[in-house]
């Protein structure tokens, strides 16, 4: 099967052989529309290049195998640092001391997770935290959380689902993201009935905090 | 650099907001942007202006910006003008449905000025 031979190759590749496999189509040489066959004996090229891999091994029908890297903590702290840093140009750190008084308005965003694995990715913090971190994102300043500050927080909750799941490679192939929803008011809670895991973690960003909560409701 | 026309195509004005600074960081100073919050306006736009660049998101309601490319270039309303597209998926799978649809290169969110400066810049040299 064709998809099947591309999703082979694609994972033995691996998300570093990427850059170099475009590299080669910035060449004005290269024409459109570029046929699946074209591309498929390309990334085998590429897959050949990179090693004696065994691309019948590494097709992924179940992602227990990776269940630790899934589960590793550090791999959520890394890519929260990894959005924040590039993205707003801040430095926010993990926060394990505790609970401190939450504001009594928030914002929460919510990213889902599809494929191999199933669940959600999501944000939620105070609106004083909220209105920084979209200033820090796009130069302006909020009086309070409009449209701009929950399509930012949007943003934030799709790029930090988007670089936890990168971590790890079967994960980053065979799981996609959903488009953001966006939650404001006071007095709500997020209810998941009995997720196979969760991670919760809490991030300081100078004087405010911020929560970000990866759920797993299915793992195949 | 001379003028560069560039459509940025994504639902997230903040996202439209960061990838038009993160060009002029990359030192294109003579950036002409067109905005374009989904793939169906995006299209419309092309229809009457042409451009130089385009970027375009991926994960986006309605019409996501796979099947964006695959409309520019079956209609060919941007003939030999490169396209990126600007993702949070990381996986090949992704980035071989973006190349088969018709763009030439990738950046992944998060990203700094310098990653777009390297993707976007030898596109522009080369076209």
């Amino acid at each position: 099967m064709l998809l099947n031979g591309v999703r082979k190759a694609a994972i033995a590749v691996g998300s570093g052989k990427i850059d170099a496999f475009l590299a080669k189509r910035t060449s004005p040489a290269y024409a459109y529309p570029h046929t699946d066959e074209e591309i498929t004996l390309q990334v085998y090229a590429e897959a050949d290049g990179a090693g004696d891999m065994d691309l019948e091994s590494t097709m992924k029908c179940s992602l227990r195998e990776s269940v630790h890297l899934i589960f590793d903590p550090r791999n959520l702290d890394v890519s929260v640092e990894e959005v924040f840093r590039l993205m707003l140009g801040v430095n926010c750190r993990r926060y394990t001391g505790p609970a401190e008084a939450a504001e009594a308005e928030s914002v929460t965003a919510v990213v889902g997770f599809g494929g191999l694995l199933g669940g959600a990715c999501v944000f939620r913090s105070g609106i004083s935290a909220a209105k920084k971190i979209v200033a820090h994102m796009t130069g302006m300043e909020f009086e309070e959380v409009d449209d701009t500050v929950k399509d930012g927080i949007g943003e934030i909750c799709n790029m930090l689902a988007g670089a936890w799941k990168s971590k790890v490679p079967d994960l980053a192939a065979n799981c996609c993201l959903s488009i953001p929803a966006v939650i404001t008011g006071r007095d709500y809670t997020i209810h998941v009935q009995a997720p196979e895991f969760k991670l919760h973690h809490t991030f300081k960003l100078d004087d405010t905090s911020f929560e970000v909560t990866i759920i797993c409701d299915s793992l195949q | 650099m001379s003028e560069v026309r560039t459509l940025i195509v994504d639902d997230s004005s903040v996202m439209r907001k960061i990838v038009e600074r993160s060009l002029r960081q990359a030192g294109l100073d003579e950036l002409v942007v067109y905005e374009a919050s989904s793939g169906s306006e995006g299209l419309a736009l092309l229809k009457v202006q042409q451009v130089d660049l385009i970027l375009t998101d991926i994960n986006m309601p309605a019409m996501d910006g796979l099947e964006f490319i695959r409309l520019v270039r079956a209609q060919n309303l941007a003939p030999g003008i490169p396209v990126v597209m600007i993702t949070t998926e990381s996986s090949m799978e992704y980035v071989q449905q973006a190349i088969v649809a018709g763009a030439q290169s990738y950046i992944r969110k998060p990203f700094t000025a310098e990653q777009v400066k390297e993707r976007v810049l030898p596109l522009l040299h080369a076209a």
